[in-house]
Formats: C-alpha cells, sequence, structure tokens
C-alpha cells in the first residue's frame, strides 16, 4: 500500500565536517560520538534559547548545567564546542508565537517552530559560518533516499519516534541532515553513551517544554501578555447547546480534549471540545463530541512531494498517536482538507498535521480545526 | 596545511610566567606557613608576604600599607566602590559616578549602590570611548561619594586621562577609583604623582596566577572592608594570605615594568601591522577608538556583514584565539555594551572582535590572523571560496 520504499542515506564520509546541535542530553552527546567514531570532524554546538530557568539544576537542557555537560561530553570526545546565542530569534519565531497561539484559543507545539525556524534555519547559518557540510541532532528519526531525493523516515523504536515534530524544516536541509541514532532504541543509546563513557548516559529525559520548567505555561502567557489578557480573564463554561453551565478563569489555561478542571455533575465524564476567544468560551461536552472524522490544516510544508487530491495516505494529529489511514479531499499551496477512515479524538487547532507514506515523513501543517463529518470532495464545475 | 595555534587574547588572560612560577613554588611546599603564626614557619611566611607587598608598593609609586592583596580585578573594584560609598553615605555623599564603558564588575558594583540607598550617575563618552570632561564636571556635586574610570578599556583600549580626571574629582570634595587591570604595565602608574585614590590591579593580565590581585588605597581613604574577620591586611580584607600568589604578582609586576619599554614598542608594531594587514585587506573594516589614545595590546574591530559569533568559531577551527563583547556564563556572546555606548551600531557591534596582544605574540601569529580573517571577511561578504580545511597543531 506504500507508494516508496527508500533506500539508504547519503551519509556523511570521514573527515566531513558535521555541526551537531547538543542540548546537554543523552541522545545528542551519543549523536556526536557516533559521528567522531566514523572519522568525522565533528563540532558540538550548544543553543541558547531563552532566559528562562537558566539556574535551575535538574533542567534537562537549557540549562548552566546542561550546556556544561554538552561542553564536557565534546571535551571527552575531543571536539570542540561552543554555544550560539538565539534568545532573539527563539523569542522572535518561537516564544512569541506561542502565547499568540494559546491567545487565539488555540494549543501550539512550541518544539515544531524550534525545529523549523531555530534548530534548521539558524543553526544551519553557523554550520555555513564554519564549513560544516552536515548538520546532525540527537532526534530519532532517520534519513533515506528515493532515488536522488534525501527524504526524512520514522524513528525505528516506535516508543521514541520524533519525526512528528520535523515535518515544517525546509526541504533543502535534508541533503545537509544526519539522524545518527534514529535506528536506535532509547536503551541502545544510552549503552552506547555508557560505552563512551559520557556523564550525560543516566540523565532523565527531557518531557516539559524546554522554557516552561514547571510545567505552568500559564504563567509564561501572563509573563508575556500581562494579567489582564483576555485569554486569563474568566469567561464562561458552555454546552454545545448554548447553556452556560459554569465560569472558568481563562480559555488560556484549556485545550481540547482536556478533563481537569470542568464542573461536574453531569453524569458521564465531559471534555473540553471547542474554545470560542472572541467570547471566552469554554464549550464541553461528552466524549462522543470529541470525535472528529476530518480536519483542515494549514502553513503546509512539505519535505517529499506533495500527494494528490484524492490519494490515500497515513496522518498523526498528535505525538505518538497510532498513525491514521486518511483521504485528501483538497489540497493547494497553504492548505489541505482531510477526511479520515476512522474518527479521532480530540483534534486541536494548533497542533501539527503530519502526513506519512508509511515511514516516509511527507510534509505536514497546522491544524486549523477539526470536522465532525468527513469532507466531501467538490465536484468539477460543468461548464456548458 | 599546518598551522600553530595563535593566542590573541591576552586581554582575556596570560599564562604564569616560569620566573613567577619558580618564585611561587617554595610556598605551597617547605614555606608553606600561615603569616599570622607565631612559630619560625609563620614567621617566615610573613616576611615573604611583607617583601612581597614592598616590592608591589614600589612598582606602583606606593607606601606598603597602601597596597592590599586581594583575589583579583572584581573584589578589588567591588571593594573600592562599595567598601568607599558606606563609609561616606553617613556624610550624605551618596552618588557614584562611572562611565557606562567599564567592567561589570564596577558597573554591578555602582548599579548595586542603588539597593544601598544610594544614587548612580553615568557619564557620557565620545564615538571614540573618551570620558566628557564636561558632563564629568557637571555630576561632580558635593553628593558624590566616589567616582570610578577605567583607566584602559578592556574592549577597546581606549587609554584616559586618569591624572586630570582624579585631580577633577577630588577638586570636587569625591574620593576616586580607576580599574586598572588593563592599564598596569602598559601605561604610567605612578601614586606619588598620579591623584587617584584607589587603583585596582589583577595579577593574571601580567604573568600571574589567577585569583591574585591588589587594590591600591591612598592613606587616609574612607574605606569600609567587605568581609569581616580577622586582621590580616589591617584588617581590611580579613583571611589568611595567600602568600605564594602575593609573591607571583609581586614578582611579575616587577618583570612586566623592567620590560615595559621594549615590550611595549614590540606590541605597538605588531598591532600597526595587524591593524594594516586588515585595512587593506578587508573593504570597510572599523577599528574602534582609533582615533583615542590606545594601549598597544588591544585592537578592536568590525568587520561588516560578519556575526561576532560565527567569526569566533571560524577562528577558533583554524586555531585563532580572540573574543568578542562579554561572554556570558553559559559561554554565548552577547553585543558589546562598550561598543554601544560608543555609538556603534548594533550590526556593527554584533560584527566586532577582540585581538589583544601579549607575550604570545609574534609576526606570524599577525600575517596568520590577517589571512585568516581576510578570507572570513571575504566569505562574509558573499565572496564564494573553496572551504579551506586546515590542521592546527597543538
Amino acid at each position: 500500500m506504500f507508494t516508496h520504499i527508500p533506500a539508504a542515506p547519503v551519509v556523511p564520509q570521514k573527515g566531513d565536517r558535521v555541526l551537531v546541535a547538543m542540548s546537554g542530553g543523552v541522545d545528542s552527546s551519543v549523536a556526536a560520538a557516533l559521528l567522531v567514531e566514523q572519522g568525522c570532524d565533528v563540532v558540538g554546538v550548544t543553543m541558547k534559547l531563552h532566559g528562562d530557568g537558566a539556574d535551575v539544576p535538574d533542567r534537562p537542557c537549557c540549562s548552566l548545567d546542561a550546556t556544561s555537560d554538552a561542553r564536557r561530553v565534546c571535551e571527552k570526545l575531543g571536539i570542540p564546542h561552543y554555544v550560539t546565542n538565539l534568545v532573539d530569534h527563539f523569542g522572535h519565531d518561537v516564544l512569541d508565537d506561542f502565547v499568540q497561539e494559546y491567545a487565539r484559543g488555540r494549543t501550539p507545539i512550541p518544539c515544531v517552530r524550534c525545529n523549523t525556524f531555530t534548530k534548521f534555519r539558524d543553526l544551519l547559518d553557523k554550520a555555513d559560518a564554519i564549513d560544516a557540510r552536515w548538520l546532525a541532532t540527537g532526534h530519532y528519526a532517520r534519513m533515506g533516499r528515493i532515488g536522488d531525493e534525501a527524504v526524512m523516515l520514522r524513528g525505528l523504536d516506535q516508543g521514541k519516534d520524533q519525526s512528528y515534530f520535523l515535518w515544517g524544516i525546509d526541504r533543502p536541509v535534508l541533503d545537509r541532515l544526519v539522524l545518527p541514532i534514529g535506528t536506535q532504541t532509547k536503551a541502545e543509546t544510552r549503552d552506547i553513551a555508557r560505552r563512551f563513557g559520557l556523564r550525560t548516559a543516566e540523565k532523565i529525559e527531557s518531557q516539559d517544554i524546554c522554557f516552561v520548567p514547571d510545567g505552568d505555561h500559564v504563567r509564561v502567557i501572563r509573563e508575556h501578555l500581562g494579567a489582564d489578557a483576555p485569554a486569563l480573564q474568566p469567561g464562561p463554561f458552555r454546552l454545545a447547546n448554548g447553556d452556560v453551565v459554569g465560569e472558568h478563569d481563562g480559555f488560556a489555561r484549556f485545550t481540547i480534549g482536556q478533563r481537569k478542571g470542568l464542573p461536574g455533575g453531569f453524569g458521564a465524564p465531559m471534555f473540553v471540545v471547542e474554545i470560542i476567544p472572541a467570547e471566552r468560551a469554554v464549550v464541553i461536552g461528552p466524549r462522543e463530541a470529541l470525535l472528529g472524522r476530518g480536519l483542515e490544516a494549514r502553513e503546509l510544508n512539505w519535505l517529499y512531494d506533495a500527494p494528490a487530491e484524492g490519494s490515500t495516505v497515513q496522518v498523526q494529529v498528535r505525538n505518538r498517536a497510532k498513525p491514521s489511514p486518511a483521504t485528501i479531499v483538497r489540497l493547494d499551496a497553504t492548505s489541505v482538507e482531510l477526511a479520515l477512515d476512522e474518527p479521532i479524538q480530540a483534534i486541536s487547532p494548533g497542533q501539527s498535521l503530519v502526513i506519512y507514506d508509511g515511514d516516509v515523513v511527507l510534509g505536514g501543517g497546522v491544524i486549523e480545526r477539526g470536522l465532525r463529518a468527513a469532507p466531501s470532495r467538490r465536484l468539477p464545475l460543468l461548464v456548458g | 596545511m599546518s598551522h600553530s595555534p595563535v593566542y590573541l587574547d591576552h586581554a582575556a588572560t596570560t599564562p604564569v610566567r616560569d620566573e613567577v612560577m619558580a618564585a611561587m613554588t617554595p610556598f605551597f611546599g617547605p614555606r608553606f606557613g600561615n603569616p599570622s603564626s607565631v612559630h619560625r614557619w609563620g614567621r617566615e611566611a610573613r616576611v615573604a608576604l611583607d617583601e612581597a607587598r614592598e616590592r608591589l608598593a614600589a612598582c606602583l609609586g606606593a607606601q606598603p600599607d597602601e597596597v592590599c592583596f586581594t583575589s583579583g580585578g572584581t573584589e578589588g573594584d567591588n571593594f573600592a566602590i562599595l567598601g568607599v560609598f558606606r563609609t561616606l553615605k553617613a556624610q550624605g555623599r551618596l552618588a557614584a559616578i562611572t562611565t557606562p564603558i567599564e567592567h561589570k564588575a564596577v558597573l554591578a558594583a555602582v548599579h548595586h549602590v542603588v539597593h544601598e540607598g544610594g544614587e548612580e550617575r553615568i557619564v557620557r563618552v565620545s564615538g571614540d570611548g573618551l570620558v566628557e570632561r564636561a558632563h564629568f564636571g557637571e555630576l561632580l556635586d558635593d553628593r558624590v561619594a566616589i567616582a570610578s574610570v577605567m583607566w584602559v578599556n578592556n574592549e577597546v583600549g581606549v587609554i584616559q586621562d586618569i591624572p586630570a580626571l582624579a585631580a577633577q574629582a577630588k577638586a570636587a570634595g569625591a574620593v576616586f577609583h580607576t580599574d586598572g587591570v588593563q592599564a598596569f604595565g602598559k601605561v604610567t602608574v605612578d601614586a606619588r604623582t598620579q591623584p587617584f585614590d584607589l587603583l585596582t590591579i589583577s595579577g593574571h593580565k601580567i604573568g600571574a596566577p589567577k585569583g591574585i590581585g591588589a587594590l591600591y588605597i591612598r592613606r587616609d581613604t574612607p574605606l569600609e572592608p567587605l568581609a569581616h574577620g580577622g586582621s590580616q591586611e589591617r584588617g581590611r580584607r580579613p583571611g589568611t594570605e595567600n602568600v605564594a600568589f602575593a609573591i607571583g604578582l609581586a614578582t611579575a609586576a616587577e618583570l612586566v615594568l623592567a620590560e615595559h619599554d621594549a615590550e611595549q614598542a614590540r606590541l605597538l608594531s605588531l598591532r600597526a601591522a595587524l591593524e594594516g594587514g586588515l585595512r587593506d585587506r578587508i573593504p570597510g573594516v572599523v577599528i574602534h577608538g582609533a582615533n583615542a589614545p590606545r594601549a598597544a595590546h588591544v585592537v578592536n574591530v568590525s568587520i561588516p556583514g560578519a556575526s561576532s559569533e560565527s567569526l569566533l568559531m571560524a577562528l577558533d577551527l583554524r586555531g585563532i584565539a580572540c573574543s568578542a563583547g562579554s561572554a556570558c556564563q553559559s559561554g554565548s556572546v552577547s553585543a558589546s555594551h562598550v561598543l554601544s555606548a560608543m555609538g556603534v551600531s548594533n550590526e556593527l557591534a554584533n560584527a566586532a572582535l577582540r585581538l589583544s596582544l601579549g607575550c604570545l605574540s609574534t609576526p606570524e601569529c599577525i600575517t596568520r590572523t590577517v589571512d585568516v580573517l581576510a578570507t572570513l571577511a571575504e566569505k562574509s561578504r558573499g565572496v564564494k571560496s573553496a572551504p579551506a580545511f586546515e590542521t592546527v597543531e597543538f
């Protein structure tokens, strides 16, 4: 059923210079170590993205400790290490957007924009500056090749696959991208780290968004927009029929599919099914109301040739979800409409739609809205 | 092609000189005593410390009791500014004056004065980084406790007229401090003829180890200690003295003064070659502070269209060490506050490098650096050239 069987990727040769993005975690440490072992001319670079919580000692990345870990791993591997200050770029491309999306009642994924703009654009400039032919990261995704074209594939470890966050990067970057650990499991990565004696081998995994170390995204919104931002003001909980059933303390605290913090007494569990920023309303409903049979996404980006209208693809609307079969109903340069073969729960505006062909990442977009009913293909206009 | 590494960051730090190492070594081993002890080990250490103080005092034109050993530049600057402010606060002198182009140690100490109920006043500097004397005069009223002006700027090398500024401040009844970390050994420093009250110096800029410095304190300067404890350093800086390092500092200071004329002439000629080479080979290159008196060892240059951070990486990968702006704790670089204060545009400030010369600098270093910078400048102008992969033999 898959169109393409990708071949092995073109990989860096002995002596090629590779810039490795190093967060200070075990994954990127091992990525660097493997490239050093292959005889590449490896340069480690840690991005300083924000000042928030730089002094929180246990933060897995972006803290002083994380930067020191990256530096010490590089020293151990005998390679140079640099820190690049991307605070301004990250603030503009990622942080501001994060806050604005919440203000619009959506649920953004800052990691996607960080990959698109910061890691694979700003950092690529650094690679150019140091004549590095390649850019490597510690993502659990793989590179492959279809004909002469580099393509991105899912990571082999299904539980760790991070391709969902990588759909937005510029297609030409693929020719320079190396993903050394995408063929491994996390356990294998840690084993390799131990074999190299890397201090990051047992380091805990980062789960939170890097600039929200305490998990309190509302604090970040408050700091950027002020406590009087509409998204943080009280508003009504409503049912689909318009009945007001309570008051919430700011729609930015809610996301589609959320159960926590909703009024009770309905017999069945209730979920957030819609956020209407203009009325500061949070609409709640039963589980069935969460089901979507189609969706529209915008801000499309393709890592391989875009599929044709009418073709069947696999899609994911959240990280680590099972891929769902879907049909491309309508596609133009900026937006796509999909019909889902099976309904999906809690399709959230602001999250990513990623479109796969088997393991190949075809591309993706930002979800504009879920559709209760599957969209149908427009009939061609009969002219006559 | 293989090249020797090039160290052009002497304003950041210098290697400990062999003579300094040799002078210090006995005090880590056989002569390890505590100068406060009454026994022979203690006496020996005390005598050695007193001698070191005398020798350093002679280098500064000072009396031995006017020399207080410290841990280095940051401690000296804080001690001077906060020590004077805290003493004179009771007399209604609540303001501290400084320039916007100081080292962070001075800027932060002066700013801290605000948290203790004082007032910070920042004097304007010209495009070449020189203090505007008229404005300095306006700020110097009878509420000023202390004025602090850096003698030789660490980022651009600009030399202020410290004797004149000190006289101006003292005429207004203020205490005058100068951060002389980059000045000592490069310009004439003489407490007998120059009226500064306090002068900070640091060992590791002149071939002594990191972790030793001194504050010159003119007699009768009102100065409260930062730390409280024993009677060491006349109670001004309690804590067991770092005898070995104090001896190292005195030895390095004597050497740097003995070699001053020859070394400054050598550095001036290297600087001329460096600046000349950069001007010839890089269109639009800007050398900051070029029209002001400058110390021989610092060149701050902007390469239009380039980024400091990328240049530092590319230079390091070719074995050339220099610096840019002020490094934060993580090691990332942000644009220099000194260049911004001098009115340099953000774009140029973000394209600046500080190259600082010293004992490890040779004509070959300069030639190599000019060649590499010319290549990198071409690249940042979009002139395509084959990437040069070179090895550096350390």
